[in-house]
């Protein structure tokens, strides 16, 4: 579907008051009549990921936020169902869950470099939901073993690259602090 | 053979770099964490970890914890013990936070300003039941999944 078309089927929608804007994320199939779930926005707020249905399989499905348009992600064709989609500050970094054989599995695709991460967690508990700090230095997992759910935060420092926001500083002030 | 040392390096290093990463845990935040009760919906920005936790005696909480000194932050007019919240995200600077919350026989979403400790109602419009929420890091675009007409749908908000 051209982007124009994406653009108009988004709704624009001023609320007098309290000056909020609506958008719906534009739709992909007919009439809009697709499943979207999961939205995960960039930190600057450009990009959108979300999980909608392919092929029966549900996959993550990568866009502009304003204009629609899809971008592409290398990896991320198989491996289904994913979830829980997970963007860095410029969308760098796309964090989420793959069903690899009989486990879930966390990985980060990398959009500059092309590469595929996969993350391996200590222990045996299984991951349901992430969170991708927008800089990329930590990862939030939540884990489920035994019935119950825990959260784990871990450091990504060692593995990729910051995805800082413009004018950030590389080191020395820690996460979110402006020079 | 210095140079022979340095290309194998390089190649070890791109290697690791493809046969990807074993995590490296934070054992005094996730000690805290652990102390919090069971935790979900975790939403990571600039410093700060939102989470909801429940606790042993069935109190279940937004939290907000700042990252670096590995402690709650109090979020007074947040919680309700007539509201269950179900998603949480925040924007880095810690000063929203936007909640899902069951409260009575209804879903809402819910915006929360850390400054003025205070929480304004989104409506869902066209009418909708939300289910999950994401920020971007700037505080100035929420996403939220609402069901609506029998289909998953996604809501942008631009919050000025």
């Amino acid at each position: 579907m051209p982007a124009k078309a994406l653009v108009l089927a988004g709704l624009l929608l001023a609320i007098g008051g309290c000056g909020l804007r609506r958008q719906s994320a534009s739709p992909l199939g007919l009439n809009g009549a697709e499943n979207r779930e999961q939205p995960a926005l960039s930190g600057d707020g450009r990009l959108l990921a979300s999980l909608v249905e392919r092929g029966g399989r549900t996959t993550v499905l990568l866009q502009e936020r304003r204009s629609g348009k899809v971008l592409p992600l290398r990896h991320l064709k198989r491996h289904q169902p994913h979830s829980s989609p997970s963007l860095s500050w410029n969308g760098r970094y796309l964090a989420l869950l793959i069903q690899r054989g009989a486990r879930r599995e966390a990985v980060i695709e990398d959009r500059a470099s092309g590469a595929l991460q996969p993350l391996f967690l200590p222990g045996n508990a299984e991951p349901r939901r992430l969170s991708l700090a927008p800089d990329a230095r930590q990862l939030a997992v939540e884990l489920t073993s035994q019935g119950s759910t825990r959260l784990q935060i871990y450091d990504l420092s060692g593995l990729l690259e910051p995805d800082l926001a413009p004018g950030q500083r590389e080191s020395g002030g820690g996460p979110g602090v402006e020079p | 053979m210095i140079r022979l040392l340095l290309s194998a390096g390089a190649t070890l290093l791109l290697l690791s770099g493809c046969a990807g990463g074993r995590l490296r845990p934070l054992p005094g935040l996730n000690q805290q964490l652990n102390q919090l009760g069971q935790g979900r919906s975790p939403s990571l920005a600039g410093g700060w970890l939102a989470l909801i936790a429940a606790r042993g005696n069935g109190r279940v909480q937004v939290q907000l914890i700042d990252v670096n000194r590995r402690n709650p932050v109090p979020l007074p007019g947040l919680n309700r013990p007539d509201a269950l919240p179900i998603s949480v995200a925040v924007d880095q600077n810690a000063e929203r936070l936007a909640v899902v919350r069951q409260r009575e026989d209804r879903t809402e979403l819910v915006l929360y300003k850390r400054s003025l400790q205070a929480t304004q109602l989104l409506p869902m419009e066209p009418a909708g039941v939300p289910r999950q929420v994401s920020f971007s890091a700037d505080g100035r675009v929420l996403a939220v999944e609402v069901s609506r007409g029998g289909l998953w749908q996604i809501d942008l908000l631009e919050i000025p």
